[in-house]
């Protein structure tokens, strides 16, 4: 019985025995929801009932969408997992506010000591509570006491394990609690909080709750770049496997379909039952992808991507743009499978394919390609890159004509380069001779190949590029300034002079030098504003710390210098300047007159000027010249080098820094934390683009099995007069190997091209990574040997002789 | 027992595809030059028994000699290369390769045994003209209509001149007055050549052109002259 026919059509043409049969009552025409919901339901069960081929397409069909539904996924979790991102450390941070509130019983001392070690940034945070209520920041019921620290479960790893010794040193306090997720950035940070009994102003801010006003700055153009580029050459290469896969078994659905024609349904019929076999499909894919959305979010815990590691659960779509891809995705396979089946009309004696012969014509694919190139090149030729949303929407919309110029070339180029391809051996001849009958398939499936690689190759060579401009900037900042530097508050010379033995009697240091620093400015005059912006500065140091800065004749103790950088105007003998000067805008502070000695002497600075290791003090002065104690916010300005043959050299030093005082900052350029986020960036562009490959190599298999299972006979027959299978083997390798050394070698050039424009954009000099190029090309003729490895087994299945049965 | 003077005999064939028996212990045999139609309903074992007679098949039991070489005997590659060099073929359906030109189709074969392309080209461009679809050499097989299609395996099959040229059903597709052009044209090119045939078919019509017809009836073969004797 067709099942075309409604139940109440069978109860009527139910006849008695005995009674003559009677024609069924006309069916009322359906409406046309009616019939699209009707047919694509029957589809539905064509596809869960239509046997081993049935049931491999809706397979594949579903892995094909499951993998879309899970990118998209992911790609519309973006900005939620941003949120969620910038939202904790909005709320557990409180640094550097200008304003301070009075001490009071519910402020706290508070204060960056962040470290690094073996090249991991650890954020520390001490906290010296003022009373008994103090505000605790989130994830901490309470904060540490004296000595005590709360920790990340990362860094709680760390320190337990063999690696963390050292680290073990520098931090040496109890740990007596684990900071909860709601205080930690994602589950990979290294993070404490740690009492101190020691901490006071100006070391520390004083503040009154936890959480601060600040809006993240907006995505940089690679890094939005990144994200269009890569769903762009992800889920292009999948929709490409979706078209595939919809393709699966079209001699028995195109059979089934004519029988359906035969028992009288029409040809929108056909189509909306064929598109309602691959929804079924599709939602499977559907149900399919949201489960591995919430598996491969698991694994989100094990990623560091650009200094983000996240928790699963930020990993969370917003529900509008989960709605859309609920709904998008399915209507997409079904338009999919529309359009498939243009050109191809369903007879009820079969498949007519009256689809005219394409010509494919040049104009308009070379369109796309010109068009993104004219787009980018003018980005490219501005002297720096500007950060408007214009320019970041020309950049996004060029960059994806690029992309897709390519797929619209790439079945011109098939198509020209194969008609002129003649002769050559008999599996050649066939391979060639079946691309110049239809290059369509196989050159549908390559498309993806060609995004893929041309996107993974831009993006590569852009941040080859970026990492090189890094790294070449490290290593000319090591040469400027190959030693460490540290500061950090102090109010005593004799502390600095500590700070300096201790350094000094630490493995691996050679030399360490120190002074203490503070600004001063010019005493100022009642009822004028005070000039904020002429500060001075004096370095204090005993004379052999003094000689390192300038060339001093001779030196004693209560010795004071005046620098040939000097504001002379200012700085002069017998002048009083003001050693309290205002710093921020804040009421100006009760001026600290004090009179330079009229016996002080000028000297000129060993390096003057500005920058790495070049001073500009306009005062040296021995610690006994001046009371320190009235200097405004001194500092002591530490400058170690070191041994850096000597292993873990470095992290003896910031041990020794930790225990001097924990809050002094490092300034070095040991560490490129550019090094480490590109290098993960571009291994799992890498790993994408691999993935991606093989799944074109999927879709490239079954397009090629699909066609074999087409032509079984005609393979049987070529068997049966003594065909070897070699030439057969060799005939499908030469079918895969033209389109796809042909979408590589235009991925290759559209890549490159794109690549070198990205960087011009971003003012870096172009640098091809050549052995991702290599590695590309690579994995191209690996994906060609993958496919025709695994077509073989089908192909000498086809060849059997069951195929040469008639009967 | 070898008949004296045959060019391939079988003899005690047995096939069966899995509980069922295609061959029960069918014997045959063709001399050079003879045309033998092999008769018999649908599911008879008539296609099976040419495919064993070809080396395409491995009987379960039973031997075919082809000369004096025994074929059950021989591995995959002997008797595909037995094929390429001996044997022609001519099928029902789907024998010619779509996307090669017809000229191209018959030439095949020669140049898989390594005639080079132009010779092996000239010499299918003959066969095409022997064939009378000369004018058709450029196109291909889905250009061109069923009977010239069929007359182009013909010439296919012929091209390496061989010695056994096994033809199944080769008119089944035709109408009656391509199926006798197309008959007609392959057993004078195979008398021409000395090459034996050996014909699939069900219908009388066609089996008409054989100098001796044999029917297979559930695995068997029954000789007809030799019913008639």
């Amino acid at each position: 019985m067709s099942p075309l026919r409604s139940l109440a059509d069978r109860r009527t043409s139910r006849t008695d025995p005995g009674t003559a049969p009677q024609h069924p009552a006309p069916a009322r025409p359906r409406s046309r929801p009616r019939a699209w919901a009707d047919d694509l339901v029957m589809g539905m069960r064509f596809a869960a009932g239509g046997g081993r081929e049935g049931w491999i397409r809706t397979a594949l069909t579903a892995i094909a969408v499951a993998l879309g539904v899970a990118v998209l996924l992911i790609g519309a979790s973006v900005p939620t997992l941003m949120d969620a991102w910038h939202g904790r450390e909005k709320a557990r941070e409180n640094l550097g506010q200008r304003h301070e509130p009075p001490r009071g019983d519910t402020t706290v001392l508070y204060a960056s000591s962040d470290t690094v070690f073996h090249g991991q940034a650890i954020r520390g945070r001490l906290v010296r509570p003022d009373g008994a209520h103090p505000p605790v920041p989130p994830g901490m019921s309470q904060l540490p006491g004296p000595g005590r620290m709360l920790v990340s479960p990362a860094l709680k790893k760390l320190l337990d394990s063999p690696d963390g010794a050292l680290l073990r040193e520098r931090l040496d306090y109890r740990v007596t609690g684990i900071i909860g997720d709601a205080g930690l950035s994602g589950p990979a940070e290294l993070t404490y909080v740690a009492g101190s009994a020691t901490l006071h102003e100006p070391s520390g801010y004083r503040i009154d709750h936890f959480g601060k006003a600040w809006d993240p700055p907006p995505m940089r153009p690679p890094a939005v770049l990144l994200v269009i580029m890569t769903c762009v050459a992800l889920l292009t290469p999948v929709m490409v496997f979706i078209g595939t896969s919809v393709r699966v078994g079209n001699e028995q659905r195109e059979r089934r379909l004519a029988a359906l024609r035969l028992v009288g349904s029409d040809v929108a019929t056909t189509r909306r039952i064929a598109s309602g076999e691959s929804l079924f499909g599709s939602l499977l894919g559907l149900a399919a992808g949201a489960l591995l959305f919430l598996g491969l979010r698991q694994l989100a815990a094990l990623i560091t991507l650009w200094d983000i590691n996240v928790f699963p659960a930020d990993i969370s779509p917003g529900p509008l743009p989960a709605t859309l891809i609920a709904v998008l995705v399915p209507a997409a396979s079904v338009l999919v499978t529309l359009f498939a089946q243009r050109g191809v009309t369903v007879e009820p004696l079969g498949v007519v394919r009256n689809r005219p012969a394409v010509r494919r014509r040049l104009w308009w694919r070379v369109l796309l390609p010109v068009l993104g190139a004219a787009l980018l090149l003018p980005l490219a030729r501005e002297q720096q890159w500007t950060d408007s949303p214009f320019n970041t929407v020309r950049l996004a919309v060029g960059s994806m004509l690029l992309l897709f110029g390519v797929t619209a070339l790439l079945p011109w180029l098939v198509d020209t380069v194969v008609s002129r391809l003649h002769g050559g051996p008999v599996p050649w001849q066939l391979a060639v001779r079946r691309l110049q009958l239809s290059s369509g398939s196989a050159t549908r499936a390559v498309t993806g190949i060609t995004v893929a690689v041309a996107g993974a190759i831009a993006i590569h060579m852009l941040f080859t590029g970026m990492q090189a401009g890094y790294t070449e900037a490290y290593a000319q900042s090591s040469k400027e300034r190959p030693d460490l530097a540290y500061w950090g508050h102090t109010d005593s010379w004799r502390q600095t002079e500590q700070a300096l033995a201790a350094l000094r009697a630490t493995p691996g240091v050679k030399s360490a030098r120190g002074a203490l620093t503070a600004n001063i400015g010019q005493v100022p005059v009642p009822g004028h504003p005070a000039d904020d912006t002429g500060y001075m500065t004096i370095a204090v140091g005993n004379c052999a710390e003094l000689r390192k800065l300038a060339a001093l004749p001779s030196c004693g103790s209560g010795d004071v210098f005046l620098t040939d950088q000097r504001d002379k105007d200012v700085i002069r003998p017998g002048a009083t300047i003001d050693l309290n000067p205002r710093l921020i805008e804040d009421d100006p502070p009760e001026p600290h007159p004090w009179q330079i000695p009229h016996n002080t002497r000028p000297t000129h600075l060993l390096s003057p000027g500005v920058g790495p290791n070049h001073y500009s003090f306009d005062l040296l002065a021995t610690p006994s010249a001046l009371d320190i104690g009235r200097l405004n916010s001194s500092d002591m300005e530490l400058t170690v080098d070191y041994d850096r043959n000597l292993p873990d050299a470095i992290e003896h030093i910031r041990n020794t820094t930790a225990h001097i005082a924990p809050a002094l900052y490092e300034s070095s350029t040991v560490d490129n934390p550019h090094d480490q986020q590109l290098s993960s960036v571009r291994n799992g562009l890498f790993a994408g683009a691999v993935v991606t490959l093989l799944l074109i190599g999927a879709g490239l298999i079954i397009t090629t099995v699909e066609q074999l299972h087409e032509r079984r006979r005609m393979l049987s027959s070529l068997h049966a007069f003594g065909t070897r299978r070699a030439s057969l083997g060799w005939s499908i390798l030469w079918q895969t190997a033209v389109p796809v050394t042909l979408g590589l070698a235009l991925a290759l050039g559209c890549g490159l091209t794109l690549g070198a424009l990205l960087l011009s954009i971003i003012d870096n000099g172009v640098t091809v990574d050549w052995p991702v190029v290599a590695g590309m090309a690579g994995i191209g003729a690996g994906v060609i040997l993958f496919v025709t490895a695994l077509s073989l087994p089908p192909l000498w299945r086809m060849m059997r002789p069951d195929g040469l049965r008639t009967e | 027992m070898t008949p004296e003077g045959s060019l391939l005999a079988a003899d005690g064939l047995h096939k069966a595809y899995g509980a069922t028996p295609a061959l029960d212990g069918a014997d045959f045999s063709v001399h050079p030059g003879e045309v033998v139609a092999v008769l018999g309903p649908s599911g008879s074992g008539k296609s099976t028994l040419l495919h064993v007679l070809a080396g395409i098949v491995r009987p379960d039991s039973g031997t075919v000699r082809y000369g004096d070489r025994e074929l059950t005997g021989m591995n995959d590659t002997e008797r595909s290369a037995l094929r390429r060099t001996d044997f022609g073929f001519v099928f029902q359906f789907g024998q010619l390769v779509p996307e090669l030109t017809c000229v191209e189709n018959v030439a095949l074969p020669l140049r898989l045994n390594g005639v080079r392309r132009k010779e092996a080209e000239r010499q299918a461009r003959d066969w095409l003209e022997r064939l009378e679809v000369e004018d058709i050499r450029g196109q291909r097989p889905g250009e061109v209509s069923g009977g010239q299609g069929q007359r182009v395996a013909v010439a296919r099959a012929l091209a390496t001149r061989p010695r056994v040229l096994f033809a199944d059903e080769p008119t089944g597709a035709l109408d009656s007055l391509n199926g006798e052009r197309v008959m007609t044209l392959l057993t004078d090119a195979a008398r021409d050549t000395s090459a034996a045939v050996v014909l699939v078919t069900h219908e009388a019509r066609v089996a008409a052109y054989s100098d001796r017809e044999i029917v297979v009836r559930d695995g068997k073969v029954k000789d007809m002259l030799a019913g008639l004797q």
